[in-house]
């Protein structure tokens, strides 16, 4: 376990896996979010076709 | 069949709700900038979702559980190389930034107004080929995982991929960009979450030690009987990439995160350049994962093997990795894991489509027509291209039998267009003396290398074969050659259309 590389690729490797599970979180709850607010946008008309 | 009901259910559960949400976004279509673009209306995190999700497939799995299979660790070294380019171009906004703020659709859109219509037009049929053949290999590989994670009968290969990609097709043609964005979101959850776990239950099945233990011994006894192995943890290494390698990756990765139009696509969706800046840096690392985490599936399914009694027969390196998830995940998790990988097919194969429907409809047919369509023929011209992409995708995955791994036949046949459009990119945004003799020019030679390699090693013997970084960088070179010296000999362009420095 002293070979640089194998320390390299095992915090690349754990790093991966709680960087992947943070996100799915993280980014799950504020995109959710915004789905929500594009879909608010799209409800009103194009700018061209406003009254 | 390994599956059991409980595994159905989650499947059938994600399936259906996928489907039913991309179905719903079709109401919200107003025009073709919705469908292509969602009216650039998107923001960092949902374009974060939709660009992992698009960009993490079912083949991305497939060859980056290959590399890791064939290579070991090292094998993900190139998704180090390519979270550095994300990094890089995040931090700097080289391309993008210019590119987004110019309010195109795709690139060669922009070439238009640097250097002439048929650029653009040339640039469009470039893209839409390279992208067209890339994709082509997409339902092979995904129908592979699934025969041998499932076990279902490999003649049912055709059927099953047949129906998945009839079900992507019915909510990208009705829902365009608005549904692939909604599916996508879905499909980077149940990914990621399905990707955790697994290597979780990977790293517990087959243990951190005994995976060392075992890549390191096995590389020392191939090598002290003379056999030809890769090293498991040095990419540098003569027997792995080797430097010639690492180096045509820096460049091609480059190349592909600012070029890659289904990556652009992303960016030009992005409501201004400071959010798709953001959304690189913040998605950079993303892409260390995916390369490193289904290559340690890979990894450890060449241990597994290696230590009951090696490959059973009719698999190999590609197939090896699903087989082992087959055989060593439980009722439960083995759904949820062929719930995520089916996610991961279905959003890279939507957001491809859309993609190349966009390029075709944009760049190759609209510059040929004499009067602007309607909005409802806009619609239906890019509803119909949809439709002719799924017929080729069912036909070309079929026939073509790849000559070397899968992802060297992903960056070839990329290349086809990477190096050109890069050039043509980069000169375009960043030399005022580029012009449009100099565009041909660099897009003709561009080709020329990927497509010497995609032909000659389809019929010659696997020791006559053109080693892909040779074919992917001298593309490199005879494009950037093509566009110097074609603008060089060639009259400087007018003020007008030369890029304006502020």
């Amino acid at each position: 376990m002293k070979d640089p590389y194998i320390i390299f690729w095992a915090i690349l490797l754990f790093s991966s896996i709680a960087w992947y599970g943070f996100l799915v979180f993280y980014i799950g709850l504020k995109a959710g979010r915004e789905i929500l607010t594009l879909i608010n946008d799209l409800r009103q008309p194009p700018p061209d076709h406003a009254p | 069949m390994t599956l059991h009901l409980i595994d159905w259910i989650i499947i059938g559960v994600y399936v259906v709700g996928c489907l039913s949400a991309g179905l719903w976004m079709r109401r919200f279509i107003r025009g073709v900038e919705d469908f292509t673009v969602a009216g650039r209306e998107v923001h960092v995190n949902l374009g974060i979702a939709s660009l992992a999700a698009t960009e993490l497939g079912l083949v991305t799995v497939m060859y980056t559980a290959q590399l890791g299979y064939e290579k070991g660790f090292a094998g993900a070294t190139i998704g180090v190389i390519m979270a550095v380019a994300f990094l890089v171009v995040g931090y700097t906004g080289f391309v993008i930034e210019p590119l987004r703020n110019a309010g195109v659709m795709t690139i060669p859109e922009l070439f238009e107004k640097r250097f002439s219509k048929r650029v653009r037009w040339l640039a469009g049929v470039f893209v839409a080929l390279g992208g067209l053949l890339n994709m082509g290999i997409f339902l092979r590989l995904g129908g592979d995982f699934l025969v041998h994670a499932t076990g279902m009968p490999g003649s049912w290969l055709e059927s099953v991929m047949t129906i998945l990609l009839a079900l992507v097709l019915l909510y990208t043609v009705f829902g365009g960009m608005l549904s692939v964005l909604v599916t996508d979101y879905l499909q980077f959850l149940i990914v990621g979450i399905g990707i955790v776990v697994t290597s979780v239950l990977v790293l517990l099945n087959i243990g951190w030690g005994n995976l060392i233990h075992t890549l390191s011994s096995n590389f020392d006894a191939h090598v002290a009987a003379g056999l030809p192995a890769a090293h498991p943890f040095n990419p540098a290494h003569p027997s792995n990439f080797g430097w010639g390698y690492l180096a045509w990756q820096f460049i091609f990765q480059l190349a592909v995160v600012t070029t890659w139009q289904t990556t652009i696509t992303r960016v030009l969706a992005m409501k201004d350049s400071h959010s798709a800046k953001q959304m690189y840096r913040r998605v950079s690392f993303y892409f260390v994962g995916r390369f490193l985490l289904p290559g340690l599936w890979g990894a450890a399914a060449f241990v597994y093997f290696t230590q009951h009694g090696g490959l059973p027969l009719g698999l190999d390196s590609s197939t090896a990795m699903p087989r082992y998830l087959g055989t060593v995940l439980p009722v439960g998790m083995l759904g949820l894991i062929v719930a995520a990988m089916i996610a991961a097919e279905m959003s890279t194969v939507s957001g491809y489509m859309l993609t190349w429907a966009t390029v075709i409809y944009n760049d190759i047919i609209t510059p040929c027509l004499k009067r602007p369509l309607s909005n409802k023929g806009q619609l239906f011209l890019t509803r119909s291209i949809l439709f002719g992409i799924a017929a080729f995708l069912l036909f070309y995955g079929l026939w073509y039998k790849m000559p070397g791994n899968a992802w060297d036949y992903l960056a070839v046949t990329g290349n086809i267009y990477l190096a050109s459009v890069f050039a043509l990119l980069v000169a375009g945004l960043y030399w005022p003396r580029a012009n449009a003799t100099g565009a041909y020019a660099a897009l003709i030679l561009g080709a020329v290398g990927p497509l010497t390699f995609l032909i000659v090693n389809a019929v010659v013997t696997k020791e006559h074969q053109i080693a892909p970084e040779v074919a992917g960088a001298s593309s490199f070179a005879l494009s950037f050659l093509g566009m110097i010296i074609g603008s060089l000999v060639s009259a400087a362009p007018a003020p007008a259309t030369a890029p304006n420095p502020a």
